[in-house]
């Protein structure tokens, strides 16, 4: 530190940047300054993160922070190329004294950002599936948050462990870097990892499977995972899965339930699942043509357990052949498709894959009761 | 000195490309630097300047990357993400691309690291580049989102289910792409990637130049484990060699496999050979090739195993793994550099590795070939 006079920091708005201003500097030194060149100017003075310079064995060899000194009647404005962070200590670095007499002294500045201000907000609305049962194959969870959330805390704040004495299963979910988000980053993909759900492959042969098949689960959105602002999660959210045997059986259409509307209204069309499907892909991957082929307008809806879809026309149901179109990459909890199974033993005739590109079942709507005529007696 | 290249000749516009993130890199012709932003599911072409010559041959040594790099930003060296590293294959300066702290405050930035460990910005207004969407070749008519309520007037839109009650909604799109490594062979950019709904298996090919809104066309990769099973398998990170016919790739579900880059014709499925198995509990991290004595190896970076060496004689040689008993497959070597994370070869000379010590601290470190 210095002796004699006293620098006064202060954060200053310029034009919506937090900038570093300087006060308290001697008219010599102010002088001295003002004659330098930007480029001179910084090799006097510098600006960096306060824990660096205290863990620095040599301050002199770190780069300062990217950005230029401006002199403005009396004071020395720092503006950072990039914006200084909430609730970290920034030093000034005066390398070389500027006054006759200070020669190679080093002074050290430090100030305070504010700290982010706020309670937490956010929230982990939805664990998917909403099943209560997820075959031992299970291939992956859907996490989805009230606002947009940072990256890098998926490893670290979601955990998974068994619900029967709460011993946790480890390695569970593949390290996925970069993550899989949406593009709001409001979602979150967690794969299991598939290397121990492929057959065969050497994690599956060393450790197995990542769950236990008969070892109920509990998935855990801890509210150290970080949102957007940098803020804990609100609440966090746990969700409890029986685990059951594998499932390797392609998706079949024709195993599916359809609960046809009634002619005339806008009664949802329900079509109930042999088993659960991936909540992701049942948004997008079901529609409702009509017999012209045109998209009936509508809403679509995935049922409890993902067990089942509905889909509400915005106009009452005509008389005709409607069709409920099926993108055939639609999966189950396991990845099994319309077209192929996850893994498939390639010994078994009936698990070669299916070439198609659509699948269209047909209905029509039912006519609405009409009350029994009644019959003259004879 | 750095000139630029004819703009003209790769379709580049002077401008300002609004990059989101920063992610996986890599060089294409004459200093043009692709760069994938995951979250605006962009591929950026920047040129970057093409260097007349060689500035410099010799090794590049970094320590505390990531201390300098804090220091540079103004933050914590926890808030340093370093997602990828390429060398200019003429200049041989080194890139890199960072985020700078995560979330709505993250700060994409593309760093070149000088020879004396000095760090700088990239600039990236006013250069010349283009751009290509990583479409997730969505289905026909598939427009779905995911509707939500939004407060205010600064996003979204009106929606009125019944009349006097008027709601505003914005849709989200929902699916995406996010990519996981790149490599540029003979006027193709190859693009794997992961999906964030379905287990994916495409490996994308962007024709460079980039055409307008012209899609990328995508091969399906399928892995068959021990002549048994087969299974879609997104790859995460591949390294052409072999004079760009032979592709080394590593999938999610770590089998490490080749293929030929002349099967790679659009619209086809490829079968990857399985030449090696690393193991429960490990990622593939980085890949890169080299000559030493006239003859081509690789090296697989881990996050778990360590770095390992492969001749690439002997992947030719390998037959398809039909047993999953370790240590199976191609021949390889283990080598003493520890915490290798991401690779790239800085000259014929020299491999350059970014290592992580015990203490966390990320350094670059060059290594002779002939030693390696």
């Amino acid at each position: 530190m210095t002796r004699g006079r006293q620098l006064e920091l202060s954060w200053v708005n310029q034009e919506g940047l937090d900038c570093l201003c300087v006060r308290g500097w001697t008219g010599a030194e102010l002088r001295e300054l003002g004659r330098l060149s930007a480029t001179e100017l910084g090799r006097r003075l510098g600006v960096l993160p306060s824990e660096l310079v205290e863990a620095a064995a040599h301050i002199r060899t770190l780069q300062p922070i990217a950005g230029r000194f401006a002199i403005n009647e009396g004071s020395i404005c720092f503006i950072p190329r990039f914006p200084f962070l909430n609730g970290m200590s920034y030093s000034l670095i005066v390398y070389s004294g500027l006054v006759v007499g200070r020669a190679g002294e080093l002074e050290i500045w430090p100030i305070q950002r504010p700290s982010p201000a706020g309670a937490p907000t956010t929230e982990a609305v939805a664990i998917y599936p909403t099943a209560e049962e997820v075959p031992v194959n299970q291939l992956k969870f859907y996490i989805h948050f009230s606002s947009p959330m940072s990256e890098g805390w998926a490893t670290r704040a979601v955990h998974v462990r068994r619900a029967d004495n709460d011993e946790p299963l480890n390695d569970v979910f593949l390290a996925m870097d970069p993550e899989l988000w949406d593009p709001e980053r409001r979602r979150l993909t967690l794969l299991l990892d598939p290397g121990r759900i492929k057959r065969g492959l050497v994690p599956h042969e060393e450790a197995s499977y990542p769950l236990v098949e008969g070892v109920p689960v509990v998935i855990n959105v801890d509210t150290e995972f970080r949102d957007a602002a940098g803020q804990p999660l609100r609440t966090g959210m746990e969700r409890r899965y029986e685990v059951e045997p594998a499932v390797r059986v392609r998706v079949n259409e024709a195993d599916w339930r359809f609960h046809c509307p009634t002619l005339g209204s806008r009664s949802p069309l329900t079509v109930e699942f042999d088993r659960s499907l991936d909540h992701a892909l049942l948004e997008h991957r079901l529609g409702v043509n009509n017999a012209a082929g045109a998209p009936v307008d509508g809403r679509g809806s995935v049922g409890l357990g993902e067990r089942s879809w509905q889909f509400e026309p915005q106009s009452p149901w005509e008389e005709g052949r409607y069709v409920v179109v099926v993108d055939p990459r639609l999966e189950d909890l396991a990845g099994n498709s319309l077209i192929r199974v996850f893994d498939r033993d390639l010994m078994r005739a009936e698990d070669v894959p299916v070439d198609v590109r659509a699948v269209a079942v047909e209905f029509t709507c039912a006519p609405a009761p009409q009350p029994l005529p009644i019959k003259p007696i004879a | 000195m750095s000139l630029t290249v004819d703009s003209h000749k790769y379709g580049l516009k002077v401008g300002t490309p609004g990059i989101r993130s920063v992610g996986p890199l890599v060089f294409g012709p004459e200093g043009i630097l692709f760069v994938a932003d995951n979250v605006g599911a962009t591929i950026f072409a920047i040129d970057v300047g093409a260097a007349d010559a060689a500035s410099a041959t010799g090794p590049i040594e970094v320590d505390n990357l990531d201390t300098r790099l804090a220091a540079y930003l103004g933050c914590s060296r926890d808030d340093i993400f370093i997602r990828d590293m390429a060398v200019h294959p003429s200049s041989q300066e080194v890139y890199l691309s960072v985020m700078r702290g995560s979330g709505a405050a993250a700060v994409p930035i593309l760093i070149q690291v000088g020879k004396d460990g000095s760090v700088s910005e990239v600039p990236l207004e006013d250069v010349p580049f283009s751009q290509a969407a990583i479409e997730d070749a969505p289905a026909e008519g598939d427009t779905r989102s995911e509707v939500r309520l939004v407060q205010g007037n600064r996003e979204g839109e009106i929606m009125e289910p019944r009349p006097g009650y008027r709601l505003r909604i914005a849709r989200d799109q929902l699916r995406t792409i996010t990519v996981t490594d790149m490599a540029y062979v003979d006027g193709i950019l190859l693009v794997a990637g992961a999906s964030n709904e379905e287990f994916s298996s495409a490996l994308r090919r962007f024709p460079f130049p980039f055409k307008g809104n012209a899609q990328s066309n995508s091969l399906e990769i399928y892995h068959v484990s021990h002549s048994k099973y087969e299974t879609a398998s997104p790859i995460r990170t591949f390294v052409p060699y072999d004079g760009n016919n032979n592709v080394l790739a590593s999938y999610t579900c770590t089998p490490v496999v080749h293929f030929s880059l002349r099967d790679l014709k659009p619209g086809t499925q490829i079968k990857g050979r399985t030449v090696a198995e690393l193991g429960s509990g490990n990622t593939p991290l980085d890949m890169v090739s080299y000559r030493r004595d006239g003859e081509e190896y690789l090296l697989v970076s881990n996050a778990r195993h360590p770095l390992m060496k492969i001749a690439c004689k002997d992947i030719d040689r390998q037959e398809p793994l039909t047993q999953p008993k370790e240590p199976v497959g191609v021949p390889r070597e283990t080598l003493p550099q520890e915490g290798v994370g991401r690779m790239a070869n800085l000259n014929a000379s020299y491999v350059l590795m970014m290592q992580q010590d015990d203490e966390g601290s990320v350094h670059l470190h060059s290594y002779n070939t002939t030693k390696l």
